[in-house]
C-alpha cells in the first residue's frame, strides 16, 4: 500500500527568534481537505509553527514537506508557487489602495493573464460577496471584518492549495468571526487544506476537523477536534473553561 | 470622462514642459538659479520617495549619496578636467555602485534602526571627506572653475526631474509599485504572497541612489564649490524628507507638490522674514503632518482630482468588460 503524503508536514522542527528556541521538535501533519486548528496558551509556539511552514522563519532543525517534497530550504516567496498561502495576524492590507489593487498584489504570481486574474477575482468575490461592491473603495475605509476578508481574499488570489491563517478572528466582531469561519469551512469543502492558529480555541475547534494543542513549544496533544473539545485536561488547561469537576475548587463566581 | 481626464493630464504635462523650456529665456538669473535649486530638490524628493515612500524604508542617509556624487563629480572635473555633464553621469554610477554593498548590509535593519543607521553612515562619509584631505581638500573644499552660463545646468536638472516624474508614474501603475507598497505595509505578508522582498528592496535602494549622486555633482557645479558640510548637509536631507511628507509619501504627485510648495514658501520666508524662517518651516511641516498625514495629494484624492485606483488595472478590467468592478 502506498501512502499518499499529506499536502503539508512539519517534521521535528525546532525554530525561534534570535537564539531563543520557541518550538522544539514539533511535528504536525495537515491532511488535504481538512481544517486543522492549532491552539495553546500564549508563547506556546502556535504562530511560530505556521511561520516556519510559510518560510518566514528558518527551521533550525527538522524539515517542512509539501506533498512529500522537502522545501525546508526554500524561501517564503518561492513557497507560494507550491500552493502555500499565509495570512498573517492583524489583517494587513495596503490602506490607501483600493480593494481591487490590494487583490492585484496577490494576483501578481498569475502573470499578465487577465483571464486567470479575472477567474481568481471571481472566486474571491463568490466567497466574500461583501467585497464586490467595494472594489473601487480604499481599503482603510472598510470595517475590520471587511479588511480581514480582503486579507484572506488577497492570499486566495494566488490560487493556493493550502491556506494558513494566524488568528483570523483577532479583533473581529462575533458576526464577522462567524462569517470568516464559515468561509473557511466552504474552502475546506472545496478541497483546500486549511491551517488556523487561534486564541478563541473552543470556537475554532468547533468548526475544525482536527486539532493540535501546543504547550511550551511542543505538541502536547493532537486528535480530532471533537475529541479535543471533549477532553477534560485540554478544556481545563487550554480552552479557558472550567470543567464541572473543578468548579467547586475555583475561586471565580459561577 | 476617462478620456477627458487623460487629455487634461497630458495637456497639463505639455504646458509644464513648454514653460520649463522657455523659462531660462524669459526669467531672470535669479529665477533660473532658484529653479535649479527647486529642481534638484524635486529629483531628491522623487528618489527618496521610491525607497522611503513606496518601499517604506524611510531613512536619513540619502544626502550621503548626494555627497559622494558631489565629490566624485568635482574631483573628476577638477583633477581630470572631465566636463561637468559627463562627470554627473559618472557620479550617478558611483552612487549606484556604493549603494549595492550598502543596501545589502543596511537593509537587514528595519524601521528606526535603518533610518538612523543610514544617518550614521552619512556622518562617517562626511568625516572621511574631511579627513582624506590630500584628495578632497578637507575642510577647505574644492573650488571648481565657474560655469559662465547656468542655463545648460538648468536644462539637465529639469530633464532629470521630468524623467523621475515619468518613472514614478510608471512605477505607480506597475505591479512593481504594488509590490513595493506591499513590502512597506508588511514584509512577511508580502513575502508570503510571493514577492521577492530582499531583491526588490536592494534594487529600489540602488535605483534611489543614482539621481541624488548625479544631483550632488550638479549642485557642486551650480555652487562652483564643494566642502564636506555642504556636500553632506543634514539640512538637504531633512528638507527632502519634509517635501515628500508634505506632498504625500508613496504617490506620483506628492514629491512635486511638496517640493514646489516648500521651496516657494522657504524662499518667501527667507527673503521676507529671515529671523523666523527656520521656525516657520518647522511649524508648516508640523501642521502638515498633524492635519494631512497623507500629504497634499490626499486632498486631491478626496475631491476626485486625483484617481485612487491605478490605470493599469482599470485597463486590465476593461478588457474583460469591467467584470472586476
Amino acid at each position: 500500500m502506498t501512502v499518499i503524503p499529506a499536502p503539508l508536514e512539519v517534521r521535528n522542527v525546532t525554530s525561534g527568534y534570535g537564539d531563543v528556541a520557541v518550538i522544539r521538535g514539533a511535528s504536525l501533519v495537515f491532511p488535504k481537505g481538512v481544517i486543522t486548528t492549532i491552539v495553546g496558551s500564549n508563547g506556546a509556539g502556535k504562530s511560530t509553527v505556521v511561520k516556519v511552514a510559510a518560510g518566514l522563519l528558518r527551521a533550525w532543525k527538522g524539515n517542512i514537506k509539501v506533498h512529500g517534497t522537502d522545501i525546508t530550504r526554500e524561501p517564503a516567496d518561492r513557497r507560494v508557487y507550491r500552493g502555500i498561502a499565509y495570512v498573517p495576524q492583524g489583517r494587513i492590507v495596503v490602506p490607501e489602495m483600493t480593494v481591487r489593487d490590494n487583490l492585484m498584489i496577490g494576483a501578481h504570481i498569475l502573470g499578465n493573464n487577465p483571464a486567470r486574474i479575472e477567474a481568481a477575482t471571481e472566486r474571491v468575490m463568490q466567497l466574500f460577496p461583501a467585497l464586490k461592491p467595494r472594489m473601487k473603495q480604499q481599503a482603510d475605509t472598510m470595517s475590520g471584518g471587511e479588511q480581514q476578508m480582503l486579507a484572506i481574499g488577497r492570499a486566495l488570489m494566488t490560487s493556493p492549495e493550502i491556506i494558513m491563517l494566524d488568528e483570523p478572528s483577532l479583533g473581529l466582531s462575533p458576526k464577522f468571526v462567524d462569517i470568516v469561519f464559515e468561509r473557511l469551512m466552504s474552502l475546506r469543502d472545496g478541497g483546500m487544506t486549511v491551517v488556523m492558529v487561534e486564541q478563541k480555541a473552543s470556537h475554532a475547534l468547533g468548526i475544525s476537523d482536527r486539532g493540535y494543542v501546543m504547550h511550551l513549544g511542543q505538541v502536547a496533544c493532537e486528535g480530532s477536534a471533537k475529541d479535543l473539545l471533549a477532553n477534560e485536561d485540554v478544556k481545563r488547561l487550554f480552552l479557558g473553561e472550567i470543567p464541572e469537576s473543578m468548579k467547586a475548587l475555583s475561586f471565580t463566581d459561577a | 470622462m476617462n478620456r477627458m481626464k487623460k487629455v487634461n493630464s497630458l495637456g497639463v504635462a505639455g504646458v509644464a514642459g513648454v514653460a520649463a523650456l522657455v523659462l531660462p529665456f524669459i526669467g531672470s538669473d535669479y529665477t533660473v538659479s532658484f529653479s535649479i535649486q527647486l529642481l534638484i530638490f524635486l529629483v531628491l524628493a522623487y528618489s527618496w520617495n521610491w525607497i522611503g515612500g513606496y518601499a517604506g524604508y524611510t531613512h536619513f542617509g540619502q544626502v550621503g549619496f548626494f555627497g559622494i556624487g558631489a565629490y566624485v563629480g568635482s574631483l573628476l572635473n577638477f583633477h581630470l578636467g572631465v566636463p561637468w555633464y559627463f562627470a554627473a553621469i559618472i557620479a550617478g554610477l558611483a552612487g549606484a555602485l556604493t549603494a549595492i554593498p550598502l543596501g545589502g548590509a543596511m537593509l537587514r535593519l528595519k524601521g528606526p534602526f535603518f533610518a538612523i543607521g543610514m544617518f550614521g553612515l552619512t556622518r562617517v562619509l562626511e568625516a572621511f571627506a574631511l579627513g582624506f584631505d590630500s584628495v578632497t581638500g578637507g575642510g577647505t573644499g574644492i573650488y571648481l572653475k565657474p560655469v559662465s552660463d547656468l542655463r545648460p545646468v538648468y536644462y539637465v536638472v529639469a530633464a532629470v526631474a521630468g524623467v523621475m516624474l515619468f518613472l514614478t508614474w510608471k512605477l505607480d501603475n506597475s505591479r512593481l509599485g504594488l509590490k513595493l507598497l506591499a513590502i512597506r505595509e508588511d514584509e512577511d505578508a508580502a513575502e508570503s504572497l510571493g514577492i521577492p522582498t530582499t531583491r526588490l528592496k536592494i534594487g529600489t535602494f540602488v535605483a534611489s541612489a543614482i539621481a541624488p549622486a548625479a544631483m550632488g555633482s550638479l549642485y557642486a557645479v551650480y555652487l562652483g564649490f564643494i566642502d564636506p558640510p555642504t556636500a553632506f548637509a543634514p539640512n538637504i536631507e531633512l528638507t527632502t524628507i519634509a517635501m515628500v511628507l508634505l506632498g504625500g509619501m508613496g504617490t506620483v504627485l506628492g514629491p512635486l507638490c511638496g517640493a514646489v510648495v516648500l521651496s516657494v514658501v522657504n524662499e518667501l520666508l527667507w527673503a521676507n522674514y529671515p529671523q523666523i524662517y527656520l521656525a516657520s518651516v518647522g511649524v508648516i511641516i508640523l501642521l502638515a503632518v498633524l492635519f494631512m498625514p497623507r500629504g497634499i495629494v490626499s486632498l486631491g484624492m478626496k475631491t476626485g482630482w486625483v484617481t485612487v485606483s491605478r490605470p493599469l488595472f482599470r485597463r486590465l478590467a476593461a478588457r474583460h468588460g469591467e467584470a472586476l468592478s
